[in-house]
């Protein structure tokens, strides 16, 4: 099976290429990623046919020690690494197509282009690794590449700043995670995915049940990283600062699928505890984020906010160890949401705006991407036929089974969800455009509840995206379309059955149907009315109540503020105090022994400069005293030679008769 | 008073009227001149005491001493000649190339 091998390692070698002669490549660079992951669909598709038999495909080596069977890693494929194959690749391809067009005038595409194909490459690799230390390097690469991606365009300081919270947040997840292997490594002495259901049965023989409640929570934990779910979904509204394709590959397809991935792949580590938490932070989370993806008034927010949201919804199901359910809503939501956020994307490329407070009309100028952000609306707010409405068909059902009273709750926040998507599209590609485009002049921030009144948008210069941009979406938009039919009574819930899941429910929900209907129905009248129309539905005395959960929400219920005041700033003012111990104390050392060698050579220059210098030049300058005495001899004058010569010669005369 | 020791008088007038004209001369000649009469004073007395002893070796000094005088008078003469065209003067107390 070493075909396996070349899933990830062809992106992976597109990497390579792009990276090192990228720039050269020019306008081809695009297209050898492409190709790349083109023929990783080409490999997971020829896998099919083995894995719908019910096959396991897998490819072990050794690594480190050989005789160790802890540490003998591999790849394998089952029905649940094929979907996930599948998803990325085909997710990934399209997706890379799109950019081509969307990344045209980056001078930095083929950078771009280098750091897709090894997200692509982490992410197959996360997905095929059949060992829990093969998974969590993966698990790392594509949070590596998040951060690359996300402040891709680092020139911007907002963007820097997301890609630094989102590597920071995620890796307080991570390191759960870690804790969870090492826990598990040290408790139960295997790390092999395959084992995972002996692993539990090891650990609840030996009646060690909490230790398995804390070895999943903190594997979940690396999963609310990933997944933004709360505490730690802060990073991903913030993530939106990339480019637009990186948004909807990495923070809606495919990366933040990976702790659903995960979850759903250690489901057998997780007692019945650990699944109630599970599922009580899915809730909240899909709560939370819904009603804050009302309020938002950026695209991009908007849609981030909701991927939370449905991310959490995924969560509530496996909390209800519905895996099944949980993946379909998964693989469906990839191509919906990829989709919204690709037609989010092609928007943004014509008019250079994502506030939609200033946007609107767009119907007209860009009939395709209204057409098929539409279809992805009307799939994820779950109207029957369309995709979203089967996934959740399948949570909703799954979920009933657990705990009857969760299903109402859930046909609530389809309300929401509905209301939140239309809202998205209404205020984008009807009404009209509020504020002329000019950049620097808008009412920002807040969203007011008034009718469109202000100016019209000029519309003449925004045409349709490129064609190159404009396909993938209409492939994601067949997928947003049909893809629920996989798990449906037209398919005989073909997909449950690749999962190896057997399928209680089978035909046709009727009520359910209806009350799904109804929901997606509410949530659009909801957000025509209000979100469109401006008209507030609320009775005189409710409406302060209403304007303050309005405040609230659009403030996030002012989580980052919370964070910002409980964890960052204390952070901060522990590191200025060990910065001033450092510049105060540790520093003043080391300066003052610096100081007293400088002393110390002073002394030792003083020395040099009198004693030892003093006696050489009193020498010389002995010398010089008497050599000046001596030269008085030396007048020049010829006479006084004489007088003395003569002198001489008589005092010897004189001397020597005497 | 023999005439030799009045002959010695006379050397020894002619030897140190020389030293007092090289003593006080400042013409480059006239030190010439001194030295000249330094010189047949000490000839002059050669030729007084090869005759007191009776030795002709004395006289044959006087003979060296003319030829002497007469090469020194040559090379003095040159030197004059020398000083009073690159300095301009022949004081010997204006020459002073000899100072320390």
């Amino acid at each position: 099976m070493r075909e396996l091998a070349c899933i990830p390692l062809l992106p992976f070698a597109a990497f390579v290429i792009l990276i090192f002669f990228g720039r050269r490549l020019k306008g081809v660079a695009p297209f050898v990623s492409i190709a790349a992951l083109a023929g990783a669909i080409g490999i997971t598709c020829s896998l099919l046919d083995a894995v719908a038999h019910g096959q396991t495909l897998s490819l072990r080596w050794a690594w480190l020690a050989r005789e160790a069977p802890l540490w003998s890693v591999g790849l394998r494929v089952d029905g649940l690494s094929w979907l996930m194959l599948a998803v990325v690749t085909v997710i990934g391809t399209l997706i890379q197509l799109y950019s081509v067009g969307y990344m045209r005038d980056d001078p930095r595409a083929s950078r771009f282009f280098a750091y897709l194909s090894l997200f692509c490459a982490s992410m197959l690799l996360l997905v095929l690794a059949d060992h829990f230390v093969l998974l969590y390097a993966g698990w790392e690469l594509v949070g590596l590449c998040s951060y690359l991606l996300i402040s891709f365009w680092f020139e911007k300081p907002q963007a820097a700043a997301a890609g630094r919270k989102a590597f920071l947040t995620t890796r307080l997840g991570d390191t759960g995670f870690l804790l969870g292997i090492l826990l598990l490594a040290a408790v139960a002495g295997e790390l092999h995915l395959d084992r995972i259901e002996a692993i539990r049965w090891k650990l609840l023989l030996q009646h060690q049940g909490g230790l398995l409640t804390v070895a999943s929570l903190l594997v979940f934990f690396g999963a609310v990283g990933k997944s933004a779910q709360i505490p730690l979904h802060v990073w991903l509204p913030d993530a939106m600062e990339g480019p637009t394709p990186v948004s909807a590959l990495i923070h809606a397809a495919t990366m933040v699928a990976a702790g659903v991935y995960l979850v759903a792949r250690t489901l057998p580590l997780f007692t019945a505890e650990s699944l109630q938490i599970v599922l009580g932070i899915g809730l909240a989370t899909h709560l939370l984020a819904g009603t804050v993806a009302l309020t938002q008034t950026d695209i991009k927010r908007v849609l981030a906010y909701s991927t939370i949201s449905q991310l959490g919804l995924m969560f509530v199901a496996l909390g209800a160890e519905a895996v099944g359910a949980a993946m379909f809503h998964l693989f469906t939501h990839a191509f919906f949401k990829a989709l919204l956020f690709l037609g989010a994307g092609s928007v943004i490329h014509a008019t250079h705006e994502q506030e939609l407070s200033r946007l609107g009309g767009l119907s007209r100028a860009m009939p395709f991407t209204a057409g098929l952000m539409l279809i992805a609306s009307v799939s994820m707010s779950g109207l029957p036929i369309f995709s979203g409405f089967w996934s959740k068909d399948a949570i909703l059902l799954a979920v009933g089974h657990r705990a009857p009273w969760l299903p109402p709750i859930l046909l609530a926040s389809a309300v929401i969800t509905a209301a939140y998507v239309f809202r998205l599209y209404l205020l984008c590609f009807h009404g009209r455009g509020r504020v002329p485009f000019s950049p620097g002049h808008a009412p920002q921030g807040k969203m007011d509840m008034s009718p469109i009144s202000v100016g019209k948008m000029d519309l003449s210069p925004i045409s349709e995206s490129p064609w190159v941009m404009v396909l993938p979406m209409a492939v994601l938009g067949l997928g947003a379309i049909f893809g629920g039919f996989l798990g449906s009574p037209a398919t005989h819930y073909a997909f449950f059955h690749f999962l190896g899941e057997h399928v209680s429910h089978e035909g046709v929900d009727l009520p359910l149907l209806a009350a799904s209907a109804l929901a997606a129905a509410l949530g659009f009248f909801l957000a025509w009315q209000i979100g469109l129309q401006g008209r507030v539905p609320l009775p005189a005395g409710l409406r302060p109540l209403g304007h303050r959960l309005y405040e609230l929400a659009y403030h996030k219920y002012y989580i980052d503020e919370l964070y910002d005041l409980a964890i960052i700033r204390p952070f901060l003012a522990m590191t200025q105090a060990l910065s001033r111990f450092d510049t105060s104390v540790i520093d003043g050392a080391v300066n003052g022994a610096g100081r007293l060698g400088w002393e110390l050579g002073q002394l030792k220059q003083r020395f040099d400069q009198t004693v030892v210098d003093g006696f050489v030049n009193g020498v010389a300058r002995a010398a010089q005293r008497l050599g000046a005495l001596g030269r008085q001899l030396q007048t020049g004058v010829i006479h006084q030679y004489l007088l003395v010569v003569i002198g001489a010669a008589v005092t010897i005369a004189l001397i020597t008769t005497w | 008073m023999s005439v030799f020791r009045l002959l010695l008088l006379l050397n020894c007038a002619l030897f140190s009227l020389g030293v007092y004209g090289m003593l006080t001369r400042r013409h480059a000649i006239g030190l010439l001149l001194a030295i000249e009469l330094i010189l047949n004073a000490a000839a002059l007395n050669f030729v007084l005491f090869g005759r007191l002893f009776g030795q002709a070796q004395a006289q044959a000094f006087a003979l060296f001493i003319i030829a002497l005088a007469a090469c020194e008078a040559v090379v003095g003469l040159a030197i004059v000649m020398s000083l009073a065209r690159s300095a301009n003067t022949i004081l010997a107390d204006r020459v002073q190339l000899l100072k320390g």
